[in-house]
């Protein structure tokens, strides 16, 4: 008895230890960044390309050039792969060691803003600082990180659009000429087809996997469909356009003009000069140009192609950057480090060395800048062309957003990889998805 | 007839047997080949350019080792591997002693609460790793221990895995020699280190060898705990690796120096390690 005592109290010690060490996190983190009067501000940066071997060099530098230049404030990068982004934060903010600026997904800005305590840009800069600021930024990519009071919490950072990509030399072996690539999915089709009888693979419009729904949710909206109301309330992807959007991308498999595999399996196809076109994000431009410079054949791209004469609408794959800190002069120091990272310098550094949209378009034409690059480089403009038509990457609302997400890319894979009614299957999940929707 | 067939049944049986012999060496010899062929394409796509990473021949045509220098600028893998091996040994090190006295204790004495005191071992092996993450997290970065391997290795210095495993082989201990070694004045710490422990060395080390293999392969809580510094090989592996692109080369490349370690540590106790596996049925 006297031992089970001794027991019991070992484990209420642990417990109040564990209590004291919550109170010490909290100290260590009030603490980290207060600086001298006179140092510099310390901030930290949680971001995943941090992570990723071809691209953190460029991050560090983005870094390591604020750093140089700002005399108030000191960043600090920290790494986290995408996968445990969300965890990461999760138990850091738990901990009390809230990063001050955060790198987060653009379908996630309901998510942060609702789960931890955000402060918009326009209250921490001041709304005219923040205008000025945004002046000469892509117009429709100003408001992919608002929240429904209509403030921006996230800033768009790393971006960009699915395109078309094609590999030339198996268009000239199909007769096709490569130098019209298909503008429509009718043409698409026809194309397909023609490549699939020369002996290769046709087209994959890589969204058949697990967090691919930002591209299947640009096939539905360039059919006049959405994928949530305005209200947030109800779910549309059951709806008719949505579903003859499907319906078209189930046809291209059954006539076999798209190919029966999965996205990584197709992107390597492609890749290794076996698959004749992709729609796929224009982040995975660079990779694509040096596995056609290392195979010997020539890529080509194209927009994102049209359902008939309606206007291809495409949505952003992407990030933007939020201020998780509540110290209000770090708050400060983490939007001084943000207008430079957003900034004509800053994406002249995350375009040619990252591969991902500039923001400020109007940098490749000026040769302080990319204009130089640009010129090696012609696709950004067709890329650029495609940002006037962009629709937001819708994220759903509430806790079971990932799986909403989940339900609709599951539904789209059933249909394509299927002969079933469209119109059933997409139903089905979008009944399921509104049971998953916040009352 | 009979004469006729007395001289050929050995003869047909030892064919058979041939036979016999020979078909379970060509299905072991097709198994090595399926184990095997892993491995070599790793090794081989290392060795290929970007042009014909994709493609399915079975040699380069022409070997390249931009692979290795482009993997060996990225990440630091000298340093990560001795990182990885810190943590790994000092874990399995630490899990082996925390385990063999815990399964001592238990199976020694008869003390109130160690029948309960086991069950709640096997709870905690039930508790999925997820579940508590975070409160583990928020303990650790309050002792200080955020971005370090000390993070990494405290909240796995006891493992439950260990002491179930261990507490069998304890159990199973006969007790006559035990009492024997008492009769003689043994402390009970002469009792474990001159009389059990050298009787069960073979279950330890082979204990040991598949702690050191989970440590050395985990991921996700040093993913979780480090973020600048001293990173382990695992996490620097997963940096050829994004959402958009995985840079297959480059990732065989180090994958190959990274398995080299365990490779060389495998060749030289191979005997053991396969015993380990059968022993507690893992795959």
């Amino acid at each position: 008895m006297k031992k089970l005592l001794t027991l019991l109290l070992a484990a209420a010690m642990t417990a109040s230890f564990a209590g004291c060490t919550t109170t010490n996190a909290n100290d260590q983190a009030s603490s980290k960044g207060e600086t001298a009067s006179g140092e510099k501000k310390e901030i930290t940066f949680l971001t995943y390309n941090l992570s990723i071997a071809s691209q953190k060099d460029a991050v560090q530098e983005l870094i390591d050039t604020f750093n140089a230049q700002s005399d108030t404030v000191q960043v600090t990068g920290v790494q986290t792969d995408v996968a445990s982004l969300q965890t990461k934060v999760q138990s850091d903010y738990v901990a009390g060691n809230t990063f001050d600026v955060v790198q987060v997904g653009l379908n996630s800005v309901d998510y942060y803003v609702e789960n931890y305590a955000l402060s918009a840009f326009e209250d921490i800069a001041g709304q005219e600082a923040y205008d000025q600021h945004m002046e000469g930024f892509a117009e429709k990519a100003q408001t992919l990180g608002t929240y429904t009071d209509g403030k921006t919490y996230v800033l768009p950072y790393t971006f960009s659009t699915p395109m078309l990509y094609y590999n030339k030399d198996l268009f000239e072996k199909a007769g096709l000429d490569p130098e019209q690539p298909p503008k429509t999915w009718e043409e698409v089709k026809t194309y397909g087809v023609a490549l699939k009888d020369s002996g290769t693979e046709g087209i994959q419009i890589t969204a058949t996997g697990d967090g691919t729904d930002w591209l299947i949710q640009a096939m539905i909206y360039s059919n006049g469909g959405e994928v949530l109301s305005e209200d947030k309330k109800t779910i549309l992807f059951g709806e008719q356009p949505a579903v003859d959007a499907i319906s078209v991308w189930q046809d291209l498999v059954l006539s076999g003009a798209h190919s029966n595999y999965t996205d990584t399996e197709a992107m390597e196809a492609f890749m290794a000069g076996n698959q004749g076109m992709l729609v796929v994000s224009a982040a995975m431009e660079s990779g694509l140009i040096s596995s056609a410079e290392a195979g010997g054949w020539e890529l080509g791209a194209a927009g994102l192609p049209s359902f008939g004469d309606k206007e291809a609408v495409p949505t952003n794959s992407g990030s933007g950057l939020c201020i998780m800190s509540q110290d209000e002069e770090k708050a400060k120091a983490a939007w001084e480090f943000i207008q430079f990272v957003t900034s004509e310098e800053g994406y002249t550094i995350i375009t040619s060395k990252m591969g991902y949209l500039p923001l400020r378009p109007a940098i490749i034409d000026d040769e302080k800048y990319l204009k130089s690059w640009a010129e090696e480089h012609p696709f950004v403009r067709t890329n650029l062309e495609q940002l006037e038509r962009l629709h937001k990457w819708v994220g759903f609302p509430g806790l079971n957003s990932g799986q909403i997400a989940t339900a609709l890319n599951q539904a789209v894979t059933e249909c394509i990889f299927s002969d079933k009614d469209v119109e059933a299957v997409m139903k089905q999940a979008q009944s399921e998805a509104q049971d998953l929707l916040p009352n | 007839m009979e004469l006729q067939m007395e001289p050929t049944a050995p003869a047909a049986k030892q064919k058979r047997l041939r036979w016999g012999t020979g078909g379970k060496h060509l299905l072991l010899i097709l198994l090595c080949l399926f184990a095997i062929f892993p491995i070599y394409w790793m090794v081989i796509s290392s060795f290929k350019g970007a042009g014909e990473i994709f493609n399915n021949s079975l040699l380069p045509s022409s070997w390249s080792l931009e692979n290795y220098t482009y993997a060996m600028e990225a990440i630091d893998i000298v340093g990560m591997t001795a990182n990885t091996l810190v943590m790994a040994l000092s874990q399995t090190i630490l899990q082996l002693c925390t385990a063999v006295m815990a399964a001592y204790a238990l199976t020694r004495w008869d003390f109130a609460g160690s029948k309960l005191i086991y069950a709640l071992f096997s709870l905690t092996w039930l508790v999925p790793f997820q579940a508590i993450m975070i409160p583990n997290y928020t303990t650790i970065v309050g002792m200080g221990f955020r971005d370090s391997l000390m993070g990494v290795i405290v909240p796995n210095m006891a493992s439950a895995f260990a002491i179930l495993s261990l507490y069998p082989s304890f159990k199973s201990f006969p007790k006559a020699l035990i009492e024997a070694g008492v009769m003689d004045k043994m402390s009970a710490c002469g009792v474990l280190f001159k009389l059990i422990l050298p009787n069960i060395k073979s279950s330890i080390v082979s204990l040991g060898i598949l702690l050191f293999i989970n440590s050395w392969n985990d991921y996700f809580w040093p993913a979780l705990i480090i973020s600048q510094g001293q990173t382990t090989l695992q996490l620097g592996l997963r940096s050829f690796m994004s959402a958009e692109l995985t840079s297959w080369g480059p990732l065989m490349a180090a994958s190959v120096l990274a398995s080299l370690p365990i490779l060389i540590l495998y060749l030289i106790i191979q005997k053991q390690v396969i015993q380990s596996f059968v022993k507690w049925g893992i795959k």
